[in-house]
This record gives structure tokens, sequence and C-alpha cells, in this order.
């Protein structure tokens, strides 16, 4: 049945985080942003109350749910909790919420790939006292969007893998105490060629050469990673060899398979994201406006239209994200809507935090978080795959009855 | 095809069920009653409406097999309460009808016989007298075609052309309407108007056969929903009795906010039904027609095109089903989420039509292919239901004058 009401849980979940974003998140939001990087303390904090970013958890993972087991029958919602909930994060500030402690955009390749024993090993570290960080390395300086284009090379030797590559715009990707590495044991197979590791901090040879300073997300570390010559165990490679041997003959071939499922989680994730921005925005946007401006007139008839647009453009995109969230809980293929979602909230939050600013006028440059998420948000339309890249993911699924490829 | 729409206890089973679910989660996925009923419908509108849909805009009339068969499917009571032999649907079930309806062809349901949006306002005061001589007319298994005059906003500068002044228990109407659909051959009119002491009414006028109750004032249309029976009416110093008065002051307001809330949604939802056909049409065919030696898909100004235009079709299709699930559950901010529906409706046909247009080229303007008309029904139905940014302002103001106005529906 067709329904756009929240379930018990569903509402309890939503006004967890709204609570905890407005009253942790948003009051260090701005100093955060400041000074470039998450407090320590704060961070330790949150850690203790429990909060941690782990899109897995909520079953981003190809619709896996804990509560699943206890009631086989009970539809899976762990998507549309992680939507729900990220979106309120994300309101309260999107670079404190990438940096809240937990397993992140590297917790659904594990999850959906792993083995058990690889997901007991790699997950488990994120429930203890001190602060946790998991991240998820594909792009590189010649290989962005275009996954397939990986050059980090991974050489079969005796008892494992030899890594030697550089990886770029990594999340969290200097405090994490690992990393899923995405690399590639020959070129000239392409997609084939394709591995996913799971590079542990203080391997030999693997480092953090750089935190790129930023437009946006300033609070929010990214990494540049180095491997030269870095040592990977069999036991790491995400999967296990039987995966990539049983999918040698196969024309869509796991390593590229598990970076692009990935997508199919995280993307939704994203445009939650990009969701909660634009209401952050919007709604500090009208609060002003109704203080502050005649009640009457040419500029009231301006700033009306101006939010309603926004209003109704922030729904639309939050709909959209529902229903990638909502196929995936049901286990139906979500690559369009995703794909959809994403083009759709992150080039629409950009248009409405610049419609807010618009309205704002000079005063809004000047310590106004609007300003901020104007820097933040334009990130959202550029990674985990830029707007073209979805348009194009999108106009693919569009001629897929039709036998073209586009 | 023809097997199943005659199918009808099938039908009435559906029916039946589709007033019962309820279920409090995110869920896009309609009821299985639902889709069985979508399937009959968009075989109906592939297989019959859209291949006449052609002839009917140039006779300027919906031919009679269509319109047997809608009566069939019980097209015209989907609105209607069950003591008028009505299915009285609700309105999420009736948007996904005529969204799969109008994917065969807007203008043809658009000029399905009937109470047309008059049927909300039915569907909202069912007990009224008012409306016993067209109850009785449709208990005959055909429903008189109701023209709705909506002359409410007193701004619009088409409701001063409408007087209507109080004349002891009744009214006197003078003056014409701005067009409407179904005015050609009208039996019934209904009218939300402001009367001249700035009173809230509505009024249900009957015109018995060989009456003058009002005129039809010939018109020339050429844009679009040309076979939806667009008329103007007349009316001179027509006399209003006290018992065709079916509502005034605030009980007026509240049935046609009301009623107009109910109507945007379903005229949205008919938009989205159009898109549709116009976002499958472009896609099919550029899938097929080549140029420099591959299909013109294949080409990035074309397949992000057709891409946005998905997105757009499908942001439609939420909006409306998120302003139909509101007005089902009768949420207080429905109103509203109708209002940016059929806004968004508007905006976004005209956007996903015209970009068919364009993805066929010179084949997309001339009239072997539906692509044209398609965009001149949007236009026309743009026009007929309300400006854009007045729907979009009207909104606005809400946010602005109220101080929660914000932030209700984003925490529930």
């Amino acid at each position: 049945m067709i329904s756009f009401e929240l379930s018990q849980q569903q509402k309890q979940i939503q006004q967890m985080t709204h609570w905890f974003a407005k009253n942790e998140i948003r009051p260090i939001a701005m100093e955060a942003d400041r000074l470039e990087r998450v407090p320590d303390d704060w961070l330790d904090k949150v850690n203790k109350m429990g909060v941690h970013l782990n899109t897995s958890s909520f079953g981003g993972g190809g619709g896996k749910n804990k509560s699943s087991k206890k009631k086989e029958s009970k539809e899976k919602e762990g998507n549309r909790m992680g939507v729900l909930a990220t979106e309120e994060m994300a309101w309260g500030c999107p670079a404190v919420a990438l940096s809240l402690p937990g397993a992140g955009l590297g917790g659904p390749p594990v999850q959906s790939s792993g083995t058990p024993e690889q997901k007991e090993r790699f997950l488990s570290i994120f429930t203890k006292d001190e602060p946790r960080w998991g991240a998820y390395a594909l792009t590189e300086p010649e290989a962005g969007s275009d996954a397939s284009g990986v050059r980090t090379s991974a050489e079969k030797v005796d008892g494992g893998y030899v890594l030697n590559g550089q990886k770029i715009f990594i999340t969290n990707g200097g405090r994490a105490s690992w990393v899923v590495v995405f690399a590639t044991v020959d070129p000239s197979l392409g997609r084939a060629g394709q591995r996913a590791f799971v590079v542990e901090k203080g391997t030999p040879g693997f480092s953090c050469s750089r935190l790129a300073h930023k437009m946006g997300l300033r609070a929010n570390e990214t990494a540049e990673l180095l491997l030269e010559d870095c040592f990977i165990p069999y036991e790491n490679l995400l999967g296990g060899e039987e995966l990539y041997e049983q999918n040698s003959n196969s024309t869509s071939p796991s390593g590229f398979q598990v970076a692009m499922k990935t997508f199919d989680s995280t993307r939704p994730i994203v445009a939650a994201m990009a969701v909660g921005i634009a209401r952050a925005a919007y709604e500090y946007t009208v609060d002003i406006v109704q203080k502050e401006y005649p009640k009457q007139g040419r500029y009231f008839s301006l700033a009306a239209q101006t939010l309603a647009e926004a209003e109704q453009d922030i729904d639309a995109a939050r709909l959209l994200t529902w229903e990638a969230a909502w196929k995936a809980d049901v286990g139906k293929e979500n690559a369009k809507e995703a794909a959809m979602c994403k083009a759709y909230a992150g080039q629409m939050a950009h248009d409405v935090t610049v419609k807010c600013l618009e309205l704002l006028g000079p005063v809004g440059l000047d310590g106004h978080i609007v300003e901020k998420l104007f820097r933040d948000v334009k990130v959202f339309d550029i990674f985990e795959g830029t707007n073209e890249v979805q348009h194009l993911v999108t106009a693919r699924r569009q001629y897929q009855p039709y036998g073209i490829r586009v | 095809m023809g097997e199943r729409i005659s199918d009808s206890i099938e039908l009435m089973v559906i029916y039946t069920k589709l007033k019962k679910e309820e279920c409090p989660l995110i869920s896009f996925s309609p009821t299985e009653d639902e889709s069985a009923f979508v399937d009959v419908a968009q075989g109906f509108a592939k297989d019959v409406i859209r291949p006449m849909a052609r002839d009917c805009e140039n006779n300027r009339a919906v031919d009679a097999e269509i319109i047997a068969k809608a009566e069939e499917i019980g097209v015209a009571s989907l609105e209607f309460p069950e003591h008028w032999d009505g299915l009285e649907l609700p309105l999420i079930s009736q948007a996904q009808m005529f969204q799969a309806l109008s994917y065969g062809d807007l203008a043809v349901v658009q000029g399905l016989p009937g109470a047309g949006d008059a049927a909300s306002i039915i569907r909202l005061d069912p007990e009224s007298p008012v409306f016993d001589a067209y109850k009785k007319a449709g208990q005959r298994g055909v429903w008189p075609n109701v023209a709705f005059i909506d002359a409410f906003n007193k701004e619009e500068p088409w409701a001063e052309e409408m007087q209507i002044n109080k004349n002891g228990n009744g009214y006197t109407l003078n003056g014409v309407s701005h067009p409407v659909r179904l005015g050609a051959e009208a039996e019934y009119v209904a009218v939300a108007a402001v009367d001249t002491d700035d009173e809230p009414v509505v009024l249900w006028l009957q015109n018995p056969p060989g009456g003058e109750r009002w005129s039809v004032k010939a018109g020339d249309y050429r844009l679009g929903l040309l076979s939806a029976g667009l008329a103007k009416l007349q009316f001179d110093d027509a006399g209003i009795q006290a018992d065709e008065v079916l509502a005034q002051g605030d009980e007026a307001r509240e049935l046609i906010t009301q009623g107009q809330t109910r109507i945007r949604v379903l005229q949205a939802a008919k938009a989205v039904g159009l898109m549709e056909a116009a976002l499958e049409y472009a896609t099919e065919y550029t899938a097929e027609r080549k140029a420099f030696g591959k299909v013109i898909a294949q080409f990035q100004g074309v397949s992000f095109k057709i891409a946005k235009m998905a997105i757009e079709t499908r942001i439609v299709n939420h909006l409306v089903w998120d302003a139909a699930t509101k007005v089902d559950a009768g949420k207080k901010d429905a109103v509203e989420a109708s209002l940016r529906a059929l806004y968004r409706a508007h905006r976004s046909s005209l956007f996903v039509t015209d970009a068919a247009v364009q993805m066929l080229g010179g084949h997309g303007f001339v009239d072997e292919f539906p692509v044209e008309k398609w965009a001149r029904d949007a236009q026309a139905q743009a026009g007929l239901y309300g400006r854009g940014h007045d729907l979009i302002t009207r909104r606005g103001e809400r946010i602005v004058n109220e101080a929660t106005g914000a932030k209700r529906g984003v925490l529930q």
C-alpha cells in the first residue's frame, strides 16, 4: 500500500537523531568548520553515547537487517531508517555528521561482500570505547567517477597481494582503522581485474600523505592515501579468493560489483544528506523571513514564492530518496532510483542554498550557517558519482528495455 | 483486453478491497488490487484510447466506443459515494487510475462524460437534496455532464465576469464563465463563487431539456484538450431558487476548499499519465532513430534529457501520491500538498512534453506523431487548472505567515 507515513519505529529514529543533531551537532558546527576539524573530546563523548555513522547497521548493505532475524515476517526497513536518520544528522551539520565514528562508507562493502570472519573482525571494532572509523577508497587522480579505470595495482605474491598506488578524496581516510581499497590485478582486464581489499592502519607502506583543504565540509577529513609495496594477506581480500574465482568467468566481475553495489545503497544515503542540508538552509531562512521581512509587498511575494519552491524541491528529493531506500529494503533492483535521487538531491540542495542566500542578501555572508551549508553542499553533487554520472546511470537504465547501451 | 474489462464482477471485488487497507510505513507499493486495476486501465489506455485520440480531437468529442468502455470500468463513478452506486474510492487509488488512463490520452480522459470536477463536490456533501435530480438521472446508468465553474478567487479577472446577486432565498446569476471542461454538452452546472455581498456560495443548476438557463458561447479552441468539450457558459438574469443552493458562507468556503483540493490532486494525477506517455514515447523513439551512424540515444545531449524527463516524471508522481494520501488521511497540510502537486505537475508536464517534441525533431512538430498534441494538451491543462505561480505563491504565503509553517510535516 502506498504510504508516506512513518512507522512508530521510524518516527523514533527520526526524532532521536534530530534531537542529537540539534543539541550536539549544531552547537559545534560553525567552530568545527573554522578549525577544519571536529574536536577530539566531542568525538570521545559521542562515541560513549553510542552514536555512530554506520550506514550498514541500518541495513545499508543490501537490505540486511539485524531485527529481521528476530521476526522473519517483518519487512526490512533498514535502508529507510538509514535515510531518515542521515537526513537529520546532516541537518545538524554534514561535515560533523560524516566525521562521526563508525564504518562509514566502508561498512556496506564489508557487510555485503565480506566473509563472516571479515565482518566479525572489521565491524566489531566500532563497539569499542575508543572512537574508530572505517573508510572507502576508490578514487584516484586519474580515476574518479570512472571506477573501472582504477590503476592501483595488486600483485599476487605468496600469502597475499602487494598493493601499489595512490588514492585521493578519502573521507576519514587518515584516521580510519581500516580502508576498503579497490585495486586491479591487471589493468588490461578492465573491471574483471578488480579486487577489493581491507587495508589496515599501520600496514607497512600504507600512509596518509596529505589532508585536503576544501571549499566546504571543512570539518571533515579528506585524505590522500599512499600504498607503497604494501603487503595485504589473503585474509584481507574482501569476500576471499573464492568470490573472485567463482566470478572469473562471469561478465559482471566481483571487485567492480562490490564497488558499484556499494553505490546503490550509499547514494540514497548521500541524497538524504543533501536533503538534510537543503532543509537546514530552508528552515533557517524561513525563520529570518518570518521575523524580519515585511508582511506584504514585493519582498514578501518574492520570499513566499522562493520558499514554497524550495520546500517543494526538498520534499520531491526526499520522496525520490525514500523510494530508492524502500526498493533496497524490499529487495528490488534500485540502481536507477539510487542514481535518480542522488542526481536530483545533489543539484536541488545546491539550488536551494543558493536561493536562500539570495533571499538573505548581504546579511547572509556574515556568520550565518547558510553560507557554510552552501559551501558544504556543493560536493554532494560530485562525490559518490557526479551529477553527470547519475544522469548516465539513469539514462542507461531507461534505455535498458530497448537493448541499447548509452 | 476486452474480456478483462468486461469482467466487471472482478472489478467490483477490487473496488471493494481498495477502500480497506492500512499500513503506516513508507511504501511506494500499490496494493495488489490497485495494480490489477491499473493493468486493466493501462491496456484500455494503450489499445483503445491512444489509437483513437486523434480522431476524437478532430471530431471535438470523445468516441462512443471509448465512452462505453469507460462506463464499463466505472470511471465516471470513482469519486461518488456508495449510496449513489458510486465506488467511493480513496484519492490514492483514483490518482493511480486516472494516471493510467491519461497515459492513453489526456484530452480524451478530460472529455469523458459525467460529473467531471463536480464529482468531488458531490463526494463531500452527497446527502444534499440539491442533487436529487442528478442522482435520479444517473440511475439510468449514465451520469449527465456537469460543468464546474470555479470563480471563487475574486482576484482572478474572470471571477469578476460572474455576478451573483442575492435575491430573496435564492440568487440571480449574470455574466460569462471562463472556459470549462464538459461545458459544451453540460446538463448541469456547479458554481463555486463569492456573491456580491462577499459571501462564498456553491450553486447547483439544472438546464431542463429545451431550457435556457444558460447558453453556450461559441469559442475558438485550438491549443489543446480539444475533445474535452471546452466552452464558456453565459448567464443572463438566471434565477437560482433556494433549493439550488448547495452551501453558503463558511460552509461553502469549507466545501470549496476541500473540493478544490481533491480536484487539484486528480488533475495533477492525470498530468503524470501524460508525462509517462511522453517519456516512454521519446525514449523508444530515440532508442531507434539513427543519425551520424548511431542511435541518437547514444548522444549525451539526448540521453541526459531523457534522464531528466524520467526524474521529473517520477517527482510529480510522488508529489501527487503524497498529496492523495494526505487528503485521504485528513491531514492538515493536505491543501498545501495539493497546491504544490498541481504546481509541479503543470511545470514538469510542460517540460517533459516539450522535451518529447524536441527529441523527435521535425517529427515532433507534425501530427503523424502524438507528441505535438501532448505538448498542446499539457499547456491547455496548465491554463485550465490554475496559474503555476499563483499556486506556489499561495503555498508560500502560508509558510511565511505561519510561525510553524516551515517545519510542519518535516518531523512527524
